[in-house]
């Protein structure tokens, strides 16, 4: 469904991308893990359209995407949810979400029932049904996450990036969004995840992508990875060593 | 240090041209003509600390030049002072009302600043021409050359005088904005927050900031009332003012060459739209440049055609146009209006600016990021403990501990109330030195509110905070900052347009002691404390593993190496606390190990910490106490595994299991 065919891309002077390739293939979640500054933002970034890549292609559905406009991308079917949430903070709960829809509404896909589909976004994060007169901007950190995740999912979009998903929540809240994005990936949505957390990343997505100095250095299905010493040493060693 | 030299030896060069255009041309209107460019360079090299460091907006400057010729005509009229006692005082005076005009500064930016000091330029003008028995109000002043050592000033003479005193401005100018004092108005725009909590006062700098500013542009008028040898209150007009910000924007801000060419640019723009001669000649080769300029840009691929095709036509057309004109007249103002929408639209960054950028895209891309990135990484992996070496020890050189586990921070029955909602509900928590306490709690709880009422951020609506025995309550954060708090924040605020190393020397604020005159004239004592504050700064950045990226610009970091350098900044506080807020948010296991070993480094030489962070592994595994907030309140206390055991914890904020736990 989006595939990418070696995708160079940076900062100014700083060449972040080295030529990655990776393909998400429709109904499954492909993950993106590596340490910091390895590129996985930026990879991101680049597919959304925030950054212009200097090289390499983009497709969706066949089509080429890179170099187009954030907000043409968005209307193609690509849902970004930001590191950092960047909920529009002085409006409302409801209006955030319908916003999320405005795409569809201007963009050439189908239309749908926009009222339809914030129900079902209610539903499937009850705690912003519970706020949905609330400005975002007041909402505790854990639920301008869920805010903006399900904001991407009112797009009604081919797929999902979600961008470091789990940052600065509390650990119940962390079960709570790797618990919603199962839900989801139940639902038949197609996500690509970048997270930090990257032993609950793989153990939600179908195939994962190993990002290093903004090259794929290993890339495997999600459970061939998850035993992989080299991959446990470097990012999944160290973690949970509380109990 | 080349780019350095290279610039300053640029600067003499025009300088030592400037200097002899009246041995090559003797014409005295061309004299004059580049003697008011060096004069508004003096206004805008003040206007560009206020507009492009500090990041205000003023449209009062016109009335401080007006301030600053009048002050000069006064005196001369009604003393008949010598220039010796007027320049002085000029500058003395203009800088008192730029202080007053730092005022609305201080509550007020963006449009809301620009009106203000609209309105402060207007009322100098009125001023100026209702207070007739000072001004002679509308019949203005006549002033003459003045008079150096007994013999009046020829034209030339004069010339001469404004070209060195431009010099010796650009001079203070320049080592001015690049001492801590410049760093100072640069951390204002960048986070206003974060120079408070680095122990420098937005306060205090903005208004410092006003005053230099002001400063340079009551010498600018009272050389501008000798140069015209008459001035009269309609000249400090709303115009002038507007025309002096453009000069900034369209040179290019935060750099000196920028404020010469926007002067050059308002002087001469005016003249050249009088004779049609010269303005078609110049739209030609304007036309001819952008074009040549576009067709090697596509062909090395830095720009698209759709990108250079309204410079390329417009630029055309203005000169098919300027051919088809019988004369100016008519066109003068509706060619310079779009001459100066198109110089904002386009050349964003100012006309300097854009040239630096075509330099930069002729380099080659490196990738100095990348390269340093894994070099660092693979060492510090590979040992990290050597990462953290002997020799990196004395970067932390906190006071050391004197009483070991005696209290250094107290926080009796806090309560912060925003409206109806009580972020933090009766909370007493008490920090022993040399612990690291944790702050944990769902989303929302209050950590980070209590961190902002502990550095001063927000005043509690009640309850005492004692440190190290003194009330914090109701002091100012950069005040709080300089008495041993130091701290990180949640959402990162580094000063994102300053190099790694210049947001570390912002933290080294404190240890600069040299007044104005000393940083001017490169006082031995000034710039013995720069080279300590550099050696310093360097010592913090190769503790936490960021030496070899010291001259990036902050904001292009990468998340967890932004959250390194801000605890690098506030380590140059020479903290006795240090408040971290979610440092470990955004970093991979492997970082948070390193994280975990710098936090045990840091708190091994002497400095208390509170931590709040989410993940357990770091809270549990290097807490001596961990304290757990809930809707505001303390639930829990105790040693870590206490905590964590504690059922109220687990249900509010821990979950049924730990997640970490869970996915293994």
């Amino acid at each position: 469904m989006l595939k990418i065919h070696q995708l160079e891309a940076g900062y100014g002077k700083v060449h972040v991308l080295h030529s990655i390739s990776l393909h998400v293939p429709k109904g499954q979640v492909v993950t993106l893990i590596g340490s910091n500054g390895a590129g996985k933002t930026t990879t991101m970034r680049a597919i959304s359209g925030m950054i212009k890549p200097s090289a390499g292609e983009i497709t969706l559905n066949g089509h080429p995407i890179h170099g187009k406009e954030s907000n043409q991308i968005a209307k193609l079917g690509i849902a970004h949810s930001p590191e950092g949430r960047r909920v529009f903070a002085t409006m409302s709960v409801t209006d955030n979400l319908i916003l999320g829809a405005f795409p569809r509404l201007t963009g050439s896909r189908p239309k749908g029932d926009v009222s339809a589909d914030l129900e079902k976004a209610m539903e499937l994060f009850p705690r912003l049904k519970e706020r949905r007169q609330q400005l975002a901007g007041t909402l505790s950190g854990g639920e301008q996450q869920m805010l903006a995740m399900a904001r991407a999912v009112m797009l009604n979009p081919d797929v999902i990036l979600l961008d470091e998903p789990s940052m600065g929540l509390a650990p119940i809240l962390v079960e709570e969004v790797f618990k919603i994005i199962a839900r989801l990936k139940q639902e038949g949505m197609t996500m690509l995840l970048v997270e930090q957390f990257a032993a609950a990343a793989l153990n939600v997505a179908d195939y994962g992508y190993v990002l290093e100095n903004g090259r794929i250095s290993v890339h495997g299905p999600a459970q061939q990875l998850k035993t992989d010493p080299a991959v446990i040493a470097a990012y999944l060693g160290g973690g949970g060593t509380s109990h | 240090m080349t780019m350095r030299a290279h610039s300053s030896s640029w600067a003499a060069v025009v300088w030592v041209l400037a200097v002899l255009i009246p041995l090559a041309i003797p014409n005295p209107y061309y004299i004059h003509l580049v003697e008011t460019i060096m004069i508004y360079s003096i206004l805008l090299f003040g206007l560009d600390i206020v507009v492009g460091y500090t990041g205000q907006v003023s449209l009062g400057h016109a009335g401080l030049f007006g301030i600053g010729a009048y002050t000069a005509g006064v005196m001369f009229m009604k003393l008949s002072a010598s220039v010796w006692f007027i320049l002085p005082t000029s500058i003395a005076v203009t800088a008192v009302f730029g202080a007053i005009l730092a005022l609305p500064a201080l509550r007020v930016s963006g449009p809301y600043l620009a009106m203000v000091t609209l309105a402060f330029g207007t009322i100098i003008q009125i001023l100026i021409n209702e207070m007739t028995f000072l001004t002679e109000g509308p019949l203005g002043i006549k002033i003459a050359k003045p008079v150096l050592w007994g013999e009046k000033l020829t034209e030339r003479e004069f010339y001469w005088l404004v070209c060195v005193i431009l010099g010796l401005a650009l001079i203070f100018v320049h080592r001015v904005l690049r001492s801590h004092l410049g760093r100072a108005f640069e951390a204002l725009k960048g986070s206003p927050i974060a120079s408070d909590c680095m122990g420098v006062s937005v306060y205090r700098y903005k208004v410092y900031a006003f005053v230099v500013s002001a400063g340079l542009a009551g010498l600018a008028g009272s050389l501008y009332a000798y140069s015209e040898q008459y001035i009269s209150p309609n000249t400090y007009n709303f115009e002038l003012t507007v025309l002096f910000l453009l000069a900034t924007i369209m040179g290019g801000r935060k750099t000196r060459s920028g404020a010469i060419i926007g002067a050059t640019i308002i002087v001469m723009l005016p003249k050249l739209l009088d004779d049609i001669e010269l303005f078609r000649w110049v739209a030609s080769t304007a036309a001819v440049v952008i074009a040549v300029g576009a067709v090697i840009g596509l062909q090395k691929k830095f720009t698209t055609p759709k990108a250079v095709i309204i410079p390329v036509v417009g630029t055309l057309a203005l000169a098919a146009f300027s051919y088809q004109l019988k004369n100016m007249t008519d066109w003068r103002l509706s060619i310079f209006g779009l001459m100066i929408l198109f110089v904002v639209y386009y050349l964003q960054d100012g006309i300097v600016g854009f040239i630096s950028k075509l330099g930069h895209l002729g380099e080659v891309e490196s990738t100095s990021l990348r390269e340093t990135d894994s070099v660092q990484a693979s060492s510090d992996v590979a040992h990290p403990s050597t990462a953290l070496g002997q020799n990196r020890n004395h970067a932390v050189s906190a006071v050391s501990a004197t009483v070991p586990h005696s209290i250094i921070l107290s926080a009796q029955s806090v309560l912060m109330q925003f409206g109806g909602l009580k972020a933090i509900n009766d909370v007493n928590l008490v920090i022993k030195r040399g612990e690291i306490h944790g702050l944990i709690g769902p989303n929302g709880s209050g950590k980070s509110t209590m961190m902002n009422v502990l550095t001063g951020i927000y005043i509690p609506s009640a309850g005492q905070i004692e440190f190290n025995g003194q009330s914090v309550v109701g002091r100012s954060s950069s005040d709080i900052a300089l008495s041993g708090i130091a701290r990180t924040f949640q959402n990162v605020q580094l000063f994102g347009d300053m190099s790694v190393l210049q947001n570390v020397l912002v933290g080294l604020h404190h240890s600069f002691e040299s007044p104005l005159w000393n940083v001017a004239l490169h006082a031995p004592s000034y710039l013995k404390e720069e080279m300590q504050a550099n050696a310093r700064a360097h010592d913090l950045l190769e503790f936490v593993g960021l030496d070899a990226l010291s001259n990036e610009l902050a904001h292009n970091l990468p998340y967890g190496k932004q959250r390194l350098l801000e605890i690098a900044r506030a380590l140059a506080l020479n903290p006795q606390l240090l408040l971290l807020d979610e440092p470990a948010a955004g970093l991979t296991a492997p970082d948070i190990k390193e994280l975990i070993a710098y936090i045990r480094k840091i708190r091994d030489s002497g400095v208390t910490i509170i931590l709040i962070e989410h993940h357990m592994d770091v809270v549990m595994g290097i807490c001596d106490t961990v304290s757990v907030l809930d809707f505001g309140q303390k639930i829990a206390e105790g040693k870590p595994a206490e905590v964590q055991a504690n059922e109220k914890v687990i249900t509010a904020y821990l979950g049924g299991s730990s997640t970490t736990e869970k996915v293994q």
